[in-house]
């Protein structure tokens, strides 16, 4: 076979330009039947072109090369690893079913989308750097924060949990991979889609709803805004399959000995997590769709022409996307637990109220997104009791704090960049917790909401949040994913740049909002100005922190000092085997005989693997 | 060191704190009558944020520097797993601390509803939002405003809103009157507020509507969009009699012209 066959990035190149010409062919003829005119709608054509561009690809990389024959009633060999486990670094840009590597492919991908996103903050904090216009139009600037937006929200924060949770939870829970590996690669590869088609809406006017994308506003935009649409739908159909695999593969894959509550409460928090965007994500995806009909095939869901209703978007986009934030900070939670515990040598304080509180979290997620509406005249009675559920919420994440808290008292604390950014995560999540508790008062959210004071409450929910548990757990499991050790002094360096830098950026915010600066604008009353020129330089220093990282990674990933099997003393199976692990995992099942935290508790451990049998070994290889 | 001291010394340290973002005050004029109960919740907020942030941050600081591992440490913690009485005290504290702020917000909502509709008394307004400005209709006065006209209320009379848009969704907000209401396209709003101070005050559209919405508060340099001006009742007198004969000698202006 030629390369330009078998399944690689280059089939994707043509296999996805057959596909959008298909479509782009049968539109038109269809259109010619049905008699509408023009035939050649360039806004039809180029959105039927993007959404079956986006099977070509699937297909081009090989998602179907497997399935085919077997749909088709082929003999396929259900035991061929030939796609599975990568042994040189051309196996990362290919169809890999190693959950591993997949892992790996997810955190890059969108930690260089994180970067991305986070540059378009630097534009368009210059032209916030002093008040009048400096640097860019109208249009520009509502791009910029509306690509800003969707960018962290849909190919980093919710997509690197799950990168982070593909390479750890199989090896937490003793499995051989996901539950579904094929399904595993195809969720992988449908985000660098997503991406592309979000960031290529630049080439058609870009949108500029920010990336909540209400309409009637929706309907004014340039075309990018139906790739916005198409590029969400996307992202949330690879969100949608992963979840339901770590929920098979959670529910049904774990080894022996491993009951519910001998998990790392990083598996109770994947657990949770998935639940959520199985139940949730799909009502991002039916308004996405709506609101692209209505764009595109002239439906009238949100249409005010055609009596559709501009509010009952904003209630499907926040069924799932209250439900979203929680999808972004619950594994964060479960690394937290892991990092503390590790690093702290002490079991982790309140097991049980941990792990249920996440789902506790996951369950009233669902009760509260009428929170982002309260000024939005919906039904009336709905206020108090969303108000209600939505302070209730703030127990059990109180509870997650505390045990945190805890954990620390009474342990040997290791200051490890991993435990650092643990521990300013505790900090600057109990500020955007605490603001968040007074957002969630309905007269007091009325006289702020839609202020820069939602913006400092977010951004310290999101950055102090979720961004500061994904770099401990890029910490925490570097050395087993690479082998190496990271420079530790770098790390301190970066954790804080980031969390002084973090403080500084969006502290000042909730004085903007509270004295009356809408968010969403790209100049403000010159009262703002000295906060605002102080927020843009340290959100420069901000993004050179990030770059200290990156620096960091990529060197120690080549020369850091080789890290062994467990470096930090973890009792979890990940630590038990060699860094990296082997292509298949664990070469025996393991058995697991205690709870994950047994620190202090002497000999203790948490699994064994026995030794390999012969017999079991070549079962494995063949 | 024990527990409970420690507990002292966060809880005074973050009642400094608290009183000291208390007293900053950073919250704009207080200008209507509803203002002050959002105030009052706004610094009850602030006293128990500053003390949970100072308890929750001090006891991680002396949790770090008390036990922090020394070099090539190999001690291991302590093997303990929860203690219970402690749990449900950091449950049932928070869930107080919740309930007070229910109560209060449920208070302070039940007390002045700004948002519920049919207001009894005083001026009824009709805005409209559009891109990129507002329009006011008042309903008791019979007198439609011109688009970019500035919107004048009497001082202390309550004043219900009704709200709507032209086109995309607006949110039109007054923070000195800590007042914000969305105007979207197909639904009326409703909304009151009885403004408490003569003076002009801010106008801002808080939400994204399109290329002109940065312009679309009257706090930017360069904006067009007039200020809310409070005035006693005897000049709102003044102002809508002028309004009236501004209106029937338009009237006349245009009967004249057509004949």
């Amino acid at each position: 076979m030629t390369t330009a066959l078998k399944p690689n990035l280059a089939r994707c190149v043509w296999t996805s330009a057959l596909f959008a010409v298909i479509a782009m062919l049968v539109a038109a003829s269809v259109r010619q039947i049905l008699g509408m005119d023009p035939v050649m709608q360039w806004s039809t054509l180029v959105t039927v072109a993007y959404i079956f561009g986006a099977v070509g690809f699937v297909v081009g990389i090989g998602g179907f090369d497997y399935w085919w024959p077997w749909i088709i009633g082929k003999d396929i060999d259900p035991h061929d690893h030939s796609q599975h486990g990568a042994y040189s670094w051309r196996d990362y840009f290919k169809f890999n079913t190693d959950h591993k590597v997949i892992g790996v492919q997810y955190i890059v991908f969108t930690f260089m989308m994180f970067l991305v996103g986070g540059m378009f903050a630097e534009i368009f904090r210059s032209e916030l750097a002093s008040p009048g216009r400096q640097l860019l139009s109208d249009e520009q600037y509502n791009a910029l924060i509306s690509q800003h937006g969707t960018i962290m929200i849909f190919v980093f924060m919710v997509p690197v949990f799950a990168g982070i949770g593909n390479y750890v939870i199989p090896l937490m829970i003793g499995a051989p991979d996901m539950a579904f590996p094929r399904v595993n690669a195809v969720s992988f590869w449908l985000l660098p889609i997503a991406g592309f088609t979000l960031l290529s809406s630049f080439a058609f006017g870009s949108f500029d709803t920010g990336w909540t994308g209400y309409p009637t506003l929706s309907e004014q935009s340039p075309f990018g805004g139906t790739l916005f649409q198409i590029g969400v739908i996307i992202a949330g159909s690879s969100s949608i399959a992963t979840a339901v695999n770590f929920l098979v593969t959670i529910v049904a894959m774990r080894a022996p000995g491993m009951t519910l509550f001998r998990m790392p409460l990083l598996v109770w928090a994947n657990l949770a997590t998935s639940a959520l965007v199985v139940a949730a994500t799909p009502f991002v995806a039916g308004a996405m769709f709506m609101a692209m009909f209505d764009r595109e095939m002239g439906t009238n869901f949100f249409t005010i022409a055609g009596g559709g209703s501009a509010i009952a978007y904003q209630h499907i986009f926040w069924f799932y996307s209250h439900p979203a934030v929680y999808i972004m900070v619950l594994p964060g939670f479960g690394i937290i637990s892991e990092v503390i515990a590790t690093h702290s040598r002490k079991p982790v304080f309140g097991y049980r109220a941990v792990a249920f509180s996440s789902a506790g979290i996951a369950v009233l997620g669902f009760s509260v997104w009428a929170h982002h509406m309260f000024a939005s005249g919906m039904a009336s009675w709905l206020r108090v009791p969303i108000m209600v559920s939505t302070l209730l919420i703030a127990i059990p994440t109180g509870i997650k704090i505390f045990s945190w808290l805890g954990t620390l008292w009474d342990g040997v604390v290791r200051l490890t960049t991993a435990n650092l950014f643990a521990l300013g995560f505790i900090v600057a999540f109990t500020i955007g917790g605490l603001s968040g508790v007074m957002l969630a008062v309905v007269p007091f959210d009325v006289s702020i909401t839609n202020s820069y004071f939602i913006v400092a409450h977010f951004h310290y929910v999101l950055f102090g949040g979720s961004i500061l548990t994904i770099f401990a757990g890029f910490y925490h499991w570097f050395p087993k994913v690479t082998g190496r050790m990271y420079n530790e002094k770098l790390g301190r360096w970066h954790f804080w740049v980031t969390f002084i830098a973090l403080n500084l950026t969006f502290f000042p915010m909730h004085y903007q909002g509270l004295m009356g600066m809408p968010r969403r604008v790209a100049d403000y009353a010159p009262e703002f100005g000295w906060s605002n020129t102080l927020i843009t330089i340290a959100s420069f220093i901000l993004a050179a922190g990030t770059l200290i990282f990156v620096y960091n990674m990529i060197h120690s990933a080549r020369h850091g000092k080789p890290a062994g099997a467990n470096p930090w003393g973890g009792l979890t199976l990940e630590w038990m085997l060699s860094s990296p692990p082997p292509v298949f995992n664990f070469p025996v099942t393991p058995r697991v005989i205690g709870g994950p935290y047994r620190f202090g508790e002497e000999g203790a451990r948490h699994a064994i693997i026995p030794e390999a049998q012969p017999a079991e070994t070549e079962k494995v290889s063949a | 060191m024990k527990v409970l001291p420690l507990a002292i010394i966060g809880t005074v340290i973050g009642v400094v704190i608290s009183v000291l973002l208390i007293v900053t005050r950073t919250l704009p004029v207080r200008a209507s009558e509803q203002a002050a109960n959002i105030d009052y919740l706004y610094i009850f907020f602030l006293a128990f944020s500053g003390i949970i942030f100072a308890i929750v941050t001090l006891f991680l600081l002396v949790a770090v520097y008390r036990f922090r591992a020394r070099p090539n440490d190999q001690r291991e913690g302590k093997n303990v797993h929860g203690i219970t009485w402690l749990e449900i005290l950091w449950t049932a504290i928070p869930f107080v601390i919740v309930l007070a702020c229910g109560i209060g917000g449920w208070y302070v909502l039940a007390k002045d509803d700004v948002y519920a509709a049919g207001q009894k008394d005083g001026q009824k307004i009709h805005i409209v939002g559009y891109q990129f400005g507002w329009k006011f209709d008042y309903l008791n006065a019979d007198i439609a405003l011109m688009e970019q006209d500035e919107l004048v209320v009497p001082v202390g009379e309550p004043i219900a809103f009704d709200l709507t848009s032209n086109d995309v969704m607006h949110a039109f907000w007054v923070p000195a009157w800590r007042f914000q209401m969305s105007t979207l396209p197909t639904q009326t709003n409703y909304a009151s507020v009885t403004p408490s101070k003569i003076g002009t005050y801010d106008v801002v559209c808080a939400y994204l509507c399109g290329v002109g919405h940065t312009g679309m508060n009257s706090a930017v340099e360069g904006s067009i969009i007039p200020k809310v001006r409070v005035v006693s009742a005897a000049d709102f007198e003044t102002w809508v009699a002028e309004r009236k004969a501004e209106a029937e000698q338009a009237d006349q202006t245009t009967t004249a012209e057509a004949a």
